[in-house]
């Protein structure tokens, strides 16, 4: 998973002031008989925000979804919409609205039925749906013309996407539930609707609330993230702020490829402090009592080649065991001597003359994680 | 059968929250399924016919059910046809003119009315069926979940007993100084007999027909996906919506097999009005075997049979052109890129 090496920071669009909350989650837990999916779970979606729960499989995020849209019921914790507590309002009663990871269209509905469905439900006259339908065909670039009047079950995969995010926007919701609609698109599609509905997120104004295991996927259209593990929120902020500062080896493990290595204290004393990698010191930044074990966060871009002149906090030679070329990065594969293998990424015009380098990295590069 | 009605497996930790995979759905489902692609298959057969010889190949692994057909079904279903046109009280194909003397007869005497109750019967046992089988049906494919495999068992093990001998039961459970009449009695109120009255035929009808109802529309419950029924109730449908506008237009494949199931099973049932009705309502087979047998008028029986036959295929060929058969059973197949 490629991150970008650039991270625009998206929180700016809040700077213009505390928005406001929208909905609280304040330590909602689901179990399952003696299994506990969701523990404790606490945290806060920003009016107008592009808000998303990122995790690995059985992180407990679809669950977690369903209890926000009611389809399950919490088992402990509150769920607060604008401040009045929704626990016990049945979906249909509540203004929030989910897209499926299967987008659960009427298969025996047209395009312009399936959009027009909630709207009949609360009784709207029958031409104020078709023009609201075709609004939102236009606003989701499908031609009313073509589209209105099309089976559902002929359209393709990206057709669909939009036909039940129209459905979604007509239901007219204060927030909208993604469960990784567009898990099961091929990825070249995906890529232009993930941007696609980070256009219409902005567009509208709307809360969208997103869910997917795919980091690179929170990453580019979010504004602020929830990083999910066992059921349990590790981390939350904008995807600039967790990447910068990961708060454990989790966390920056899961936000890319990155360089883990286990260390452990061996004594203390003076400024800086000595620690061991597979029995070879390093230098870090901050103290450190010995005898505790931690991990040390190294990015595949802060470790360079060393020429014979070149400083740097901490050197180690290594053996070169692997090149790929990543368009305009390479990436190498090395190995230390005692045994640590290192991920290095530099430009791509980097030539390495044999197997035997020196690599190096400054303190300040690196960061010191809980495991 | 046993695995008709397994639960859907719920996701457990709602990761993998997919509409069941399309052939995931059972036994029979996967058998509708087959047939579809089968059918399909044999039209891209007959359009690449004679340019290979797969075409051959196919019609010589066809051949032994042509066979069982051909003599099985469509030369009697001939004879039958043939021996309609035979002056009454013949036994031969052979040395007469046809005529259409039979149906004259028909028309003019009470066979008309014979059918037309044979008629009535089956639609009102068609109708009783889906009011008793739907909410049911909806139980086994969506509330049971571990259940429903027991109750499927129940149901389908009266199938295990003759027919006949089940209506029998019936006659000892009903009849004058029966189970159920004998207990009246004990009680201080004699009742004659709860047999040989039309509601009891209906009953008897609607209980022997249950399965064949039951089953196509639990099966067509089940096709309705979960995701689609929950994407409903999100959007702000309340229960009765969800079942006007999802669950009904989605099972009516299921409702559809079902009723015409019933209702061709019905409409030439026997046992039923001979058992449990005596001779209150002559039903249109009852006439079929009277001819046959007492009437020793094979001809008369023959026109009768045609005219049943003829009857059915138009009731149940209207009914099968208003559902669009084709668009609900290949959604799966198209469905869920």
């Amino acid at each position: 998973m490629g991150i970008p090496s650039v991270i625009v920071d998206r929180s700016t669009r809040l700077s213009g002031g505390p928005a406001q909350t929208i909905l609280e989650v304040a330590g909602v837990t689901k179990q399952f008989g003696s299994f506990t999916a969701v523990k404790k779970v606490s945290f806060r979606i920003r009016e107008g925000e592009f808000f998303t729960l990122v995790g690995p499989s059985g992180s407990g995020k679809t669950t977690l979804l369903r209890m926000l849209v009611g389809m399950e019921p919490p088992t402990d914790g509150d769920i607060l919409l604008r401040d009045k507590r929704i626990n016990d309002l049945p979906p249909n009663r509540r203004p929030t609205c989910l897209v499926f990871q299967s987008l659960a269209l009427f298969p025996h509905m047209t395009v312009g039925q399936n959009i027009e469905f909630p709207m009949k439900v609360r009784n709207i006259p029958p031409d104020d749906r078709h023009t609201r339908a075709d609004e939102l065909l236009r606003i989701l670039h499908l031609d009313p013309a073509v589209y209105y009047n099309k089976s559902v079950l002929k359209c393709s995969g990206g057709e669909r996407q939009r036909v039940a995010l129209a459905r979604a926007l007509a239901y007219d919701p204060e927030i909208l539930f993604f469960d990784e609609p567009l898990s099961a698109i091929d990825a070249r599609l995906r890529k232009m609707l993930q941007k696609e509905l980070k256009d219409i997120q902005r567009n509208t104004g709307k809360t969208f609330c997103y869910v997917t295991h795919s980091l690179e996927e929170a990453m580019v259209m979010s504004d602020r993230l929830a990083i999910l593990r066992s059921g349990a929120v590790e981390q939350i902020g904008t995807p600039a702020e967790i990447y910068a500062s990961p708060c454990n080896a989790f966390v920056a493990e899961f936000m890319g490829e990155v360089n883990l290595l286990d260390v452990v204290g061996v004594k203390g004393g003076g400024a800086e402090w000595q620690f061991k990698v597979y029995r070879e010191p390093i230098r870090l930044s901050e103290p450190f009592m010995a005898g505790i074990q931690r991990k040390l966060l190294v990015r595949p871009e802060s470790i360079r080649f060393l020429n014979d002149g070149d400083t740097a906090d901490n050197r180690f030679q290594v053996k070169v065991k692997n090149e790929f070329l990543l368009g305009s990065r390479k990436q190498y594969h090395v190995e230390g001597l005692g045994g640590f293998k290192l991920i290095v990424e530099c430009s791509s015009d980097h030539t390495i003359t044999g197997p035997a380098a020196t690599i190096g990295w400054d303190v300040k590069d690196s960061q010191i994680l809980e495991s | 059968m046993n695995t008709l009605f397994q639960n859907r497996t719920e996701p457990e930790e709602g990761e993998h929250a997919v509409i069941e995979e399309p052939h995931a759905g059972g036994d029979s489902a996967r058998g509708i399924h087959v047939f579809a692609r089968l059918r399909r298959r044999m039209q891209t057969c007959s359009a690449a016919a004679g340019e290979d010889g797969q075409h051959g190949h196919g019609m010589l692994c066809a051949l032994p059910f042509g066979v069982l057909m051909l003599f099985g079904f469509i030369v009697p279903l001939l004879c039958v046809i043939a021996f309609g046109l035979m002056p009454s009280h013949t036994f031969s194909l052979l040395h007469h003119m046809p005529t259409l003397e039979n149906y004259r007869v028909i028309f003019t005497q009470s066979y008309v009315f014979s059918m037309m109750k044979s008629t009535v019967l089956a639609i009102l046992t068609v109708f009783l069926l889906l009011l008793i089988c739907y909410p049911l049906a909806f139980a086994l494919a969506k509330v049971f979940r571990g259940g429903a495999t027991f109750v499927t068992y129940a149901i389908a093990s009266s199938l295990f007993v003759s027919e006949n001998i089940r209506l029998f039961g019936w006659v000892i459970g009903l009849m004058k100084g029966g189970v159920l009449g004998g207990l009246l009695a004990k009680m201080g109120l004699p009742v004659d007999s709860f047999l040989y009255n039309v509601p009891v035929i209906l009953v008897g009808m609607v209980y022997v027909y249950l399965p064949f109802m039951l089953f196509p529309l639990a099966l067509g419950l089940q096709m309705v996906p979960q995701e689609v029924r929950e994407a409903a109730y999100d959007m702000g449908a309340n229960r009765w919506q969800v079942f006007r506008m999802i669950d009904l237009p989605l099972s009516l494949p299921g409702i559809m097999i079902g009723s015409i199931l019933v209702f061709v099973l019905s409409i030439g049932a026997l046992a039923e009005a001979k058992i449990l009705g005596g001779q209150k309502i002559v039903t249109i087979a009852a006439e079929i075997e009277t001819a046959f047998t007492f009437g020793q008028n094979w001809p008369l029986g023959s026109a009768l049979a045609t005219l049943l036959i003829a009857l059915t295929m138009v009731l149940v060929f209207g009914a099968l052109k208003k559902v669009d058969f084709e668009s609900l059973l290949g959604r799966k197949a198209e469905g869920q890129s």
